[in-house]
């Protein structure tokens, strides 16, 4: 075991408020507890769909095998892990893991046992070490409370030679989209997500974290330290998304 | 009114896979209290409608 607790930042962000470092499970648990039945339709709401094609892209990018045993982090209502699925003609063991109880109970009713259910902490996975040939986490990593210490129980829970893909928002690279961007996920999300989910505080935090996540080539650098091989990069949409991957090696 | 209460079974391969997440020791599966027991952490975590709850503040502590 070499995890040093010392190293851990006392407090974390949530959304653009700091908050003790132990709150933020809490929080973030209650927020999807909360969204969870308007998940899959504000997704599509917000993204006019286009959520849909990065999970597309994002699932070829893992390049799913059958056989392969995949832990589906932060998996939610079962989108990435389902998908999976379909590619591999369902001969593939995908367990969905995520801290919110109500995302999970959504997923199972939406694909029952297609997929195993687990509720679990990303710090802390309930999973031995050396297990997975791959690790996807979509529009995860910005919920954790440590994005450092979670990449390395990912990598602990890897198989040498396992993969770990990331999906999450990041930043705008092309000069006019940024604006347009920043102009509608400030002013529009929040308020879609008034109308919609009845809940302008869960959609105001989804637009902060997104800002809070570290851009790009931060985020290899992170992968880098926690241990994976070959980090790297692919924007989507210009860069409000992008997909991360890196290798355990031994 | 007499017959066994059914539980949502939880699939047998996830049992398998799952490990106590903070001693990462095994777990044995209570099927009559629908929990999943870690000795070495004294911990015993709720599986609610099939689904195994694997979060340390959700679980019943086992010490005394």
């Amino acid at each position: 075991m070499t995890r040093d607790d010392d190293d851990q930042p006392a407090t974390s962000s949530f959304g653009f408020t700091q908050v003790a470092r132990e709150e933020k499970p809490r929080l973030v648990q209650d927020l999807f507890n909360r969204v969870a039945d308007d998940y899959d339709v504000m997704n599509d709401l917000m993204s006019l769909g286009v959520h849909r094609l990065w999970k597309d892209s994002f699932v070829s990018h893992l390049r799913p095998f059958k056989g392969m045993n995949l832990l589906d982090l932060a998996g939610g209502t079962g989108d990435i892990a389902a998908r999976v699925l379909d590619r591999t003609d369902n001969q593939a063991d995908v367990v969905v893991c995520d801290l919110s109880e109500g995302m999970v109970r959504a997923g199972k009713k939406r694909f029952g046992a297609r997929m195993g259910w687990v509720v679990g902490d990303a710090l802390r996975l309930p999973f031995s070490d050396r297990h997975f040939d791959g690790v996807t986490m979509a529009f995860g990593l910005r919920n954790v409370a440590d994005i450092d210490a979670c990449l390395r129980e990912i990598h602990r829970v890897l198989k040498p030679g396992g993969r770990f893909c990331c999906l999450e928002f990041s930043q705008v690279h092309w000069p006019v989209l940024d604006r347009i961007y920043e102009e509608y996920s400030f002013k529009l999300i929040p308020r879609i997500g008034a109308m919609v989910a009845k809940d302008r505080a869960a959609y105001q935090y989804l637009v902060e974290s997104i800002r809070r996540f570290p851009p790009q080539e931060e985020l290899v650098m992170k992968m880098r330290n926690a241990g994976f091989g070959a980090a790297k990069y692919a924007n989507l949409s210009g860069g409000i998304a992008a997909m991360h991957s890196g290798l355990r090696v031994a | 009114m007499t017959e066994q209460k059914e539980h949502p079974s939880i699939e047998p391969k996830l049992l398998e896979l799952l490990v106590c997440p903070v001693s990462q020791g095994p777990l044995t599966f209570d099927r009559e209290a629908q929990e999943l027991i870690s000795s070495q952490a004294k911990l015993a975590y709720p599986i609610r409608d099939g689904i195994p709850i694997m979060l340390p503040e959700e679980a019943r502590s086992l010490e005394n």
